[in-house]
């Protein structure tokens, strides 16, 4: 094991946390049981890295099984930063076809011609999402692995989620992933967050979504007005009508987790436009704060989070 | 539109109606369970609107109503100027001992303290009771309940040497002869 | 709970009092909240009762219906050339019947929908006050009842799809460029069909796995279950492990279009025996097959 096998490790191990690294060491399979019962898992995580060390030196380990472990890890904590969503467009007849190991191969051989020190390692998950991890590199430097992208593609389908993907690297792994999936183009699809389930989720429509029906029994199964026969909701169809629209805009049960939206509202006058929605009455008064806050703050950016009523005090101008 | 009238029609036997009226529909649902938990010897019929007037498809079925609660949160405007609105669809009789409000965040810091002055002097010029609350907590929604019950069992003609006539001239809320407050008009 | 509460009476009789009552309210909010749901699983009970006898009814009339009109048009294709070079009053008396014959297609067809609904076949609603509708297309295999997938249609100006449910895997985009602006019936029996096999390979792969646990293994599905590979050892003399490949390229289908057999024993595969096999899992859905071969004893 050479030394940036270990620095790679030591790495990995920091950023488990304590409470996941012996179900991660264990899904692993690197070490033998033997030498698994003799780690102590209630010792400081830096002493556990260094036993761990010797005993991937003694198995003869190398930088290959170390970014095993990363990736496993990764799998099954799919929240370590930002996720991007891209979609693969103008199928060929081959992509409702192809399989893993022709995906594989392709992939391999069209990023390998593309830039020479480029490390690959693809691994199918449960789920049937391929996982990718690709360490850059350039022409002079070897694999930088301590800042890998991960990428992940569902077979048959156009969505391709990637994490950590500098500028530079983007039209490559794009050339690559293109012919590999049997696509004819990629474009970017405006969505991202740190929940790569919920992208999946919202983009492949796994959440419920709520369609009106004929007979639309859910609704008077799922209403909860009627809690005692005593209680009588006066606007129960109102209530139901609303539960019915929430439900069919969003969805209904657990939805997706998504953390932020961003909207652009672009004119050569803003606030005029926003003052003639209120003056001619398109928009009923009094205006939320969120739009008539603009002049009063002098300031154009806000966020709204889940804390305290209002708007939150992102700094801005003192006015 | 048709006013709702507290004597149009007949009581029932051993029953008392009530209306609790709020525009978000939270804590109405909270207080009407546990109405409905706590009464055990009359036959408490809890309905539940967010706003006045009641719908009239089902005006016939009705049972007359007994008291009228208005819940304002403090913490919202449209929560009191949709009860402004909804007060006029009240027969005058409501105002003698039928009615109340329930008003919850008082204590709250962050609301403005002109919305709870209005709301006073609404009270006032109704000469009604009002009845603050905690909506947050189960021993505040527990206590509401008991008062609100307590109130319309009198109001129901089910306390014998009671009216709620009786009860909210001494309970309505009046204007203290402070100075403070002919300021602000 | 009651023990604790009666254990520590220091906070004065009232508060006492107050437990014990807010005790007595629990307890029979819990007994009135069982004896809902018990009468509410048997109001549920009497309802399937109801709308099983309702079905069977429904089902009755459409056969009657459909058996009547089937007589009706043998009677009417004879007499009525004849009634044609008659009298006036043979015309109007035509015309009554042209009518009646009018009524009865128009009664036909809502039974015809009604049962339609009954068995499973799309449910058109209309939303956004006539501006869209909704369409859900139930599916099914040997009997069994599988997801219901929705479309939401703006009919506005063209039809264009608002919002569906349906897999990202299914070719939705390529059966839409063919026929939604064109045939908007055929689209959808197309995309029907689609789903109905798709959720068919699934539930046989589904299948598989229960039913031939321990003797059958799925070794590799992807999403659209259109290449599906399970092993099997095979009973002869040497217990060899058999691979078969099975692959849909029909995607509309759920049986598949061609299969593969594959096994360490080169001669295996083309024995006549293994062929016979191969046919079989050619013509019969995978799990009924497989099933098969091992109540023959030709796998374990």
């Amino acid at each position: 094991m050479d030394d940036s096998a270990k620095q790679v490790l030591r790495r990995i191990i920091r950023r488990i946390p304590s409470n996941k690294l012996q179900i991660t060491l264990r899904k692993w399979e690197c070490l033998s049981k033997k030498q698994f019962r003799s780690l102590d898992f209630t010792q400081p995580k830096w002493l556990i890295c260094e036993n761990l060390l010797s005993l991937c030196e003694e198995n003869d380990l190398s930088l290959k099984h170390v970014t095993e472990l990363e990736m496993i890890f990764h799998i099954e904590h799919p929240t370590q930063g930002t996720w991007y969503v891209s979609q693969l467009i103008d199928a060929e007849e081959e992509a409702l076809t192809s399989d893993l190991l022709n995906f594989r191969e392709s992939f391999k051989v069209h990023l390998k011609s593309l830039i020479s020190h480029v490390s690959v390692k693809i691994k199918k998950h449960e789920d049937d999402a391929i996982w990718i991890r690709i360490a850059w590199g350039d022409n002079f430097t070897k694999p930088n692995h301590f800042k890998p992208t991960y990428v992940v593609h569902h077979l048959q389908t156009p969505y391709v989620f990637v994490t950590g993907l500098a500028a530079k690297h983007r039209p490559l792994l794009h050339q690559a992933l293109i012919p590999s999936a049997h696509y004819g183009s990629i474009k970017d699809v405006h969505l991202s967050g740190r929940c790569l389930t919920a992208l999946r989720d919202l983009l492949m429509r796994r959440y419920k979504q709520v369609f009106p029906e004929k007979h639309p029994r859910l609704l008077e199964e799922r209403s909860p007005l009627p809690s005692h026969p005593n209680i009588e909701n006066e606007h129960a169809k109102h209530a139901e009508n609303r539960l019915q629209m929430a439900a069919e805009a969003f969805g209904d049960g657990m939805l997706p987790k998504l953390q932020t939206a961003v909207y652009k509202l672009e004119t050569s006058n803003l606030l005029e436009s926003l003052k003639y929605c209120v003056s001619s009455g398109m928009a009923s008064a009094p205006v939320t704060p969120l739009l008539s806050s603009i002049p009063r703050k002098g300031r154009n950016y806000f966020v709204i989070t889940d804390k305290g009523p209002g708007i939150n005090p992102t700094p801005g101008p003192n006015i | 539109m048709s006013l709702l009238k507290p004597f149009n029609k007949l009581p029932e036997l051993n029953t008392a109606n009530i209306l609790l009226v709020e525009n978000e529909t939270q804590f109405q649902k909270k207080l009407a369970d546990t109405i409905v938990q706590l009464e055990n010897d009359v036959n408490v019929i809890v309905r539940l609107a967010r706003s006045l007037p009641l719908p009239v498809e089902i005006a016939e079925k009705r049972q007359r109503i007994d008291l009228v609660v208005f819940i304002v949160h403090l913490s919202s405007e449209q929560s009191l100027l949709s009860t402004e609105v909804s007060l006029k669809q009240l027969e005058s009789g409501y105002f003698m001992g039928k009615m109340c409000f329930l008003v919850t965040g008082a204590r709250c810091g962050t609301v403005p303290s002109e919305r709870l002055t209005s709301l006073k002097k609404m009270a006032a010029s109704l000469n009604s009771p009002l009845l603050m609350t905690e909506d947050g907590t189960t021993e505040g929604v527990n206590t509401a309940a008991q008062r609100v019950l307590n109130m319309l069992k009198i109001s129901a003609g089910l306390v014998p040497m009671a009216t709620g006539l009786y009860l909210s001239s001494l309970i309505r809320y009046t204007v203290p002869a402070d100075p403070d407050w002919q300021d602000q008009d | 709970m009651m023990e604790n509460t009666i254990e520590c009476p220091r906070e004065g009789v009232l508060s006492h009092l107050d437990v014990l009552e807010m005790e007595a309210l629990k307890l029979s909010r819990r007994q009135q909240l069982s004896l809902q749901q018990q009468s509410r699983v048997d109001d549920l009970r009497i309802m399937v009762e109801k709308l099983r006898a309702q079905r069977d009814q429904l089902k009755a009339r459409v056969k009657t219906t459909m058996s009547l009109q089937q007589l009706k048009a043998v009677i009417d294709q004879g007499p009525e050339e004849c009634d044609d070079d008659g009298e006036e009053e043979g015309c109007s008396g035509s015309m009554q019947l042209h009518l009646l014959l009018l009524k009865a297609r128009q009664t036909q067809v809502k039974y015809l929908l009604q049962a339609h609904h009954v068995i499973g076949g799309y449910d058109v609603t209309e939303t956004r006050r006539g501006q869209g509708v909704c369409v859900s297309i139930a599916t099914a295999f040997e009997g069994c009842y599988l997801e219901t997938y929705n479309l939401e249609l703006d009919v506005t100006r063209t039809v264009r799809i608002c919002r569906h449910n349906i897999p990202p895997f299914i070719p939705l985009e390529k059966l839409v460029q063919e026929n939604l602006q064109t045939d908007l019936s055929n689209f959808l029996s197309t995309l029907s069909q689609h789903l109905n096999a798709f959720a068919g390979r699934r539930q046989q792969v589904r299948l598989i796995q229960a039913v031939l646990r321990g003797s059958v293994k799925v070794m590799e599905s992807n999403a659209l279950f259109n290449t599906v590979v399970v092993m099997c050892t095979e009973l002869g003399e040497n217990h060899r492990a058999v691979l078969c490949t099975l692959e849909y390229t029909d995607l509309s289908r759920y049986l598949p279009t061609k299969v593969t057999i594959e096994s360490e024993d080169k001669a295996l595969p083309s024995s006549p025996q293994w062929k016979e096999n191969q046919s079989l899992l050619l013509e019969t859905p995978a799990h009924t097959a497989l099933q098969a071969l091992k109540e023959k004893g030709q796998i374990a």
